[in-house]
Parts: C-alpha cells; structure tokens; sequence
C-alpha cells in the first residue's frame, strides 16, 4: 500500500514535467528527424520529397557547414575556458574574507539575468561606439576599434559577452562547491604547512570536481548552442565570419528555403554535441574524490 | 486514510492536467469563439496586418484605428521586423497563425506562397490598378501594390548639382572633392538592401532584357565578370568604398540622420526616406538623382511590396481582408494615408496624387515620363539579398585590397550559391 502511495506521489510531481518534456522536446525532435529525410521548402502546403539518406550525404559538401563547425568549436574552446576561468577567479575572491564579498557576488551575478539578446544590443552599442570613443580619445586605437567589424575579432568580442554573460552562474557553482569543502580539512592542510597554492591544487580543486563537471558540461553545450548573442550581436557577420552551429541550420532553414537540408544538419549537431558532452562529464566524473 | 491521501493524489493529477489541457488549448478556444461572434456580426471579426515595411509600421497603427472608427471591425497590425521578414511569415503561415493579410514583395516570393496568396481578380479594387503593376501568380492577380517607388542619388541641392554625377569621371570627382572638404560623399548604410541589394540593381536593369539575363546567368551561360556593365559596376563600387567611410557601421536611422545634419551630400536611398527626413529640421532643398551607372540618366522605378491576403483563412476573415483592401484602395482616408502617410507614389488610378514630398515628386516624374528602368531585384532568386550578395558585399567594404573586380566575381559565386 505505501508503495503505491509513493508511486500515486511520483507521479503527481513526474506527470507534468513528463508531458511538457515530450511536447516540446522529443515530439518536435522526431518530427526533425522524419523530416531530415526530405526535400522541402519548409511551407506547410508545399509537396515534400522523400530523398532517403540524400540530405545528409550532400552535407558532406556544404563546405559553409564545415567552416561553421570550424568557427563553433573555435567558439565554444575559448568560452569554456574563459568562462570557467573567471567564473572561478570570482568565487575564490567572494568566498575569501573580502569585505565587499556579497555586493561583489550580486554583480557578477547580474548579466546573467538580462536575456542574451538585450545582452548582445547593449554590447553592440559598446563595440561600434564606446569602444571607437574610446580608442580615438587614448589614441590606443589597435585596441580599441570596433570588434564586430573584424572577421577574427568579432570572434572574441562574442566570446567577450558570452564569459559576461555566463562567469557570473558558473560562479555561484564553484561558490556552492567551496563552500560544501569541509574546514578542518582545509586547517589540516594549514598545520601540514600547505601554502596558498598546494592548498589550492591539492585540496580545494580534487574536492571541487563535482563543480567542475557540472560548470563545464553547463558552459560546453551552452557554448555550442549559442544562437541569441550571436543573432544580436553579429548576425553572423561581418561576411559570415561569426556563423555558428545553430545560426547555420536557421539560414539553411530560413534563408535559403531548405528545410529537409537544414533539419539534416540540425541531427548531426545534435549527435555531436551530445558525443562531446557526455565524453566531458564521463572523464570529469572519473576524477571526481569521494570525501 | 490512507484511500483519501491517494484520492487527494489523484484528484490533484487531474487538477493539473485539467490546467495543462487548458493552457495548450486556450488559442484555438478563443479563435473558436471569434468564429462563432463572427458569423453573426461581420463587425466583430477581427484581421491581422503583418508587412515588411518598417517605415510605414507607426502610420498603418493609426490608420487600424480610424478603420476601426469608421467601420467597427478591428485590425491588429504586428510588428514588423524588417530583413527577416520573409522567415517570420513563413513561420506563422507554417503554424497556421497566419496574418489575414501580409505583403509579398515580388513574383518569386508570391511563387514560394502560391498555396496561400488569395486570388483577388474578382475583387472590384483591383480595378483601379495602374495597368501592369499588378502581381500576377500563373495569371491571376494576387497582390495590390503598396505604390511605385523610385530609388537613386538622394542629394543636398547645396552640395551637388545634377552635372556633378553625370556619369563615372564626373561622380568620382565629385567624391573626391567633397571627400577632401570633410563631406560624406554617398552614405549606405549596413542593412541588407540599403548596402548592396538596391544598388545592385543598375546593373542588370540596364541589360537590354533583364529577365533574359538573370535566366542565363542562373544557367550559367554568362557572368556578370564578362559583362560591360558589371565591370563598370564594380569601378563604382570599389571609388565609393575608397572615397567614404565604411558603411558597415552605419545604420538606416545614421545614414539618414547624416544626411539631414549636411554631413553627408548623397545617400543612396529611395522615396520612403523621406517619412524619416521629415522628422528633421532640414535647411537645404533635396531631390533624387539616377544612379549614373554607364551614363544612366533613367530612375529605377518599380512596386516595392503588394498586400496579399491568406486565401487559407476561413471566409469571414477573407472577406473582412477583402473590405479592407477594398477601403483603402478606394475609400477617402484610405487614398490620405497612402499618399499623405506612408509617402507613396500611388499605384492606383483612382488616386490624385495631390502635393508630394520632393523625392516622391521626382519619382513620379520619371515615372509620368516613362524615363525609368525597372527593378531587377524583383526577379532575384528569393532571399538572394541578405542570404548571398550581402556577405559578398561585407567582405568587399571591410577588406581594403579587394578590388571591384573581384566584387564581380563574388557576386557571381553569391549567385551560383543561391540558385544551385
């Protein structure tokens, strides 16, 4: 009998989560891939072409696909590590017993609440203005131009507000983590005679594993996934430069009216972020110390 | 007790999913309910506008209202969201929330629609269609033209004078002149069209036979690297981008801000700039000038965009489309707001085209006289624009050693890419 209550329970809390998980994510997800095997414009009334497997062997060519996948990956190495780099420069600074700690936390924390694409205008606006003034004002104006006009810079100044955007969440991970490390491990460290560094490299980082797979694997999809700053702050451009993954798939979808082909594509990104992610949080999880 | 915790469960479930089914089905209830409103008052049915002029977006808002005084029936405009248009269209259409009435810019897009676009040539407004500015579909009329409109030299009256470009010696003098005087020669701005899709246009609308050539060349039996015209297209472009300041940093609303400040003497624009220009205290007379491309002394006049209606919705809502088109193609306010509002040179016979702001005014001289050429970007491969030539155009104003030679070519490769 107290079995089935917990089940009735189970299902109370489980139903509804179930049911807007499959309608929004693996219903449209099996429609994508019936659809990848199509040729089809992408408006409702208009014939579909069964091409079998045609889609994804015609991917192989689109070499604008490739030099997206180049440009993503690119992308996503740098804003893994710079995310998770300042992420937790900050929560080792507002975890220490700076007096300005929790104001400091709230503001890092801040962007993270403003939307990607409100986010990428505002930066916009820095970029083309600010940063002009800026360079024409200090005469510094090898630095201080305007990023989104340079193929390769426009490349950082995405990565720029991206680790904006994210450091801040990340950090209330690591924050979460270094608090969970228990003290007298870290004072038995102290009376071994561990300085600052070795207690950070052997006591604090094994312990802050967990945090590490979860900030990661967090930073590594999201990195490949990115479409609203990328929309907002680039489009794209200048000349393509900054296309990523899933700005690709929407053009191919979009622009040029290829819905099959774009859906095609849309699978491949999904089997390869998932490959990525999961090999991540396996070899992160493999180091992870139980206390 | 423990009967009435699992009921408790149970009923809670319900509960929830009594509240999921509602929210999920609370769209089409409603439009279940204006259905049934609608098919016993006409005046309630509501329509929906949705169109890919940003510059008429504010006008077309008050003009909903005052239909809506004078007739009962409400209409929604949506916001417009300008270079995506075509892709938010189709979404809506796709999810069968459709708006009753959208605009379709040329044939090929009204192609791509076919299975939604009304058939409206049995509607009496299209009656009043100045003849051959109608969109066809397969012979049947399927969109009434917003207006003719015309785009060329936008010039201050102060700084150019109509000999200063005349043709290529005289135009890159002029550049360079005002250049060295501190002046913006001619502003673009970054926005797809405004960069490179209107400009574009010369060089193909001066082929003897437009539609002939952009056959061949989609089938490869030419290239506009071989062709006189595209050649001198691309010394052009390569004197704007060495004679003025990058365009990629510049937006619609800085372009025509610049050349209301006298800060720029030319911008390469259209007719509808002007609702924005008036916005600005301007102290100089301006006009339109052609684009003088090989000599050209012609404007490029054509339709900018056409109002069609969704022949999908049910037939309250065609119908109420139908009365709204037929309103404002023939009703007093509805000839105000085209001429007087949104600025256009009317495309109806019906209209008197009254006083006109100076660039509509050169506009429809032209077009009275019948010096124009056509557009050439209405028979473009769909999406062409901001999907291909842009990019091409991107890399030529940021690279400073690509020649305009090579802008050819990259437009010729843009080409290939989106017709394959």
């Amino acid at each position: 009998m107290a079995k089935k209550k917990n089940m009735a329970w189970y299902i109370l809390f489980t139903a509804p989560l179930l049911l807007i998980f499959i309608t929004v994510v693996i219903i449209p997800f099996l429609m994508g891939i019936y659809y990848s095997f199509f040729q089809w414009d992408g408006i409702g009334a208009n014939p579909k072409v069964f091409v079998g497997l045609d889609n994804f062997i015609h991917l192989f060519g689109d070499t604008r696909f490739f030099k997206s996948a180049w440009i993503t990956t690119l992308f996503t190495i740098l804003a893994v590590i710079s995310v998770n780099l300042v992420g937790l420069t900050f929560a080792l600074l507002v975890t220490s017993k700076l007096r300005t700690a929790n104001a400091a936390r709230t503001m890092v924390f801040m962007p993270y609440l403003i939307g990607g694409l409100i986010l990428g205008y505002i930066w916009q606006f820095v970029f083309s203005d600010v940063f002009k003034l800026i360079g024409v004002v200090t005469g510094l104006e090898d630095v201080f131009f305007n990023w989104l006009m340079d193929p390769s810079y426009a490349l950082y100044a995405l990565v720029f507000v991206f680790t904006w955007q994210m450091a801040g969440y990340v950090m209330i991970i690591y924050i979460a983590g270094i608090q969970g490390i228990p003290n007298d491990v870290i004072e038995a460290s102290e009376i071994d005679g561990a300085n600052r560094w070795q207690k950070l490299r052997n006591i604090i980082f094994p312990l802050l594993m967990p945090a590490f797979t979860i900030s990661l694997f967090l930073t590594l999809s999201s990195a490949f996934k990115i479409y609203d700053v990328n929309l907002s702050l680039t489009g794209g451009g200048p000349a393509n430069s900054t296309e990523m993954f899933a700005m690709n798939i929407y053009n191919e979808i979009f622009g040029y009216g290829n819905y099959g082909f774009g859906q095609a594509k849309a699978i491949i990104f999904f089997f390869i972020v998932a490959a990525i992610t999961l090999t991540q949080v396996y070899i992160t999880k493999k180091r992870e110390v139980e206390m | 007790m423990k009967f009435k915790t699992r009921t408790l469960g149970s009923l809670l479930i319900i509960a929830l999913l009594l509240i999921l089914a509602a929210c999920s089905g609370n769209g089409n209830e409603e439009n279940g309910e204006e259905k049934a409103e609608g098919s016993g008052k006409t005046s309630n049915q509501k329509i929906t506008i949705f169109q890919s002029k940003v510059e008429i977006s504010d006008q077309l808002e008050a003009l909903a209202k005052e239909y809506k005084e004078e007739t009962g029936v409400e209409v929604e405009v949506w916001g417009t969201t300008g270079d995506d248009y075509f892709q938010q269209l189709q979404i809506r259409l796709n999810s069968d929330q459709g708006p009753s009435i959208f605009s379709v810019q040329n044939v090929t897009e009204a192609e791509r629609l076919e299975s939604y676009v009304y058939d409206m040539s049995d509607e009496d407004y299209v009656k009043h269609i100045a003849p051959g500015m109608e969109l066809k579909n397969n012979d049947k009329i399927v969109g009434v033209p917003y207006g003719v409109e015309g785009f060329g030299l936008v010039y201050n009256k102060d700084l150019i004078s109509p000999e200063d470009v005349a043709d290529y010696e005289s135009f890159v003098s002029t550049l360079e002149k005002l250049k060295a005087d501190g002046i913006n020669g001619l502003g673009l701005a970054k926005d797809a069209y405004f960069l490179i899709g209107h400009i574009s246009n010369y060089p193909f609308s001066l082929q003897e036979d437009h539609y002939e050539f952009i056959d061949k060349l989609t089938a490869g039996e030419v290239t506009m690297a071989e062709t006189a015209e595209f050649k001198e297209f691309g010394k052009f472009m390569e004197a704007i981008k060495l004679n003025t300041p990058s365009p990629l940093d510049v937006t619609y609303d800085e372009e025509i801000g610049d050349f209301a400040a006298g800060k720029s003497a030319m911008i390469h624009q259209g007719n509808w700039a002007y609702g924005m220009l008036s916005d600005f205290d301007i102290d100089f007379e301006m006009g339109m000038l052609p684009f003088p491309l090989m000599g050209n002394d012609k404007m490029a006049v054509g339709v900018g965009s056409n109002w069609s209606i969704n022949g999908k919705k049910d037939e309250e809502e065609v119908k109420a489309a139908n009365d709204f088109l037929n309103w404002l193609s023939t009703s007093e306010t509805g000839h105000r707001y085209i001429v007087e509002e949104f600025g256009f040179v009317p495309a109806l016979t019906n209209i008197d085209s009254g006083d006109l702001d100076p660039l509509s005014q050169d506009v429809l001289d032209a077009s009275n006289s019948g010096e124009t050429i056509p557009w050439a970007q209405s028979y473009y491969p769909a999406n062409l624009v901001p999907n291909d030539f842009t990019p091409a155009a991107q890399e030529f104003f940021l690279s400073k050693d690509m020649t305009g030679e090579e802008l050819i070519e990259k437009l010729d490769a843009a080409w290939k890419n989106a017709v394959k």
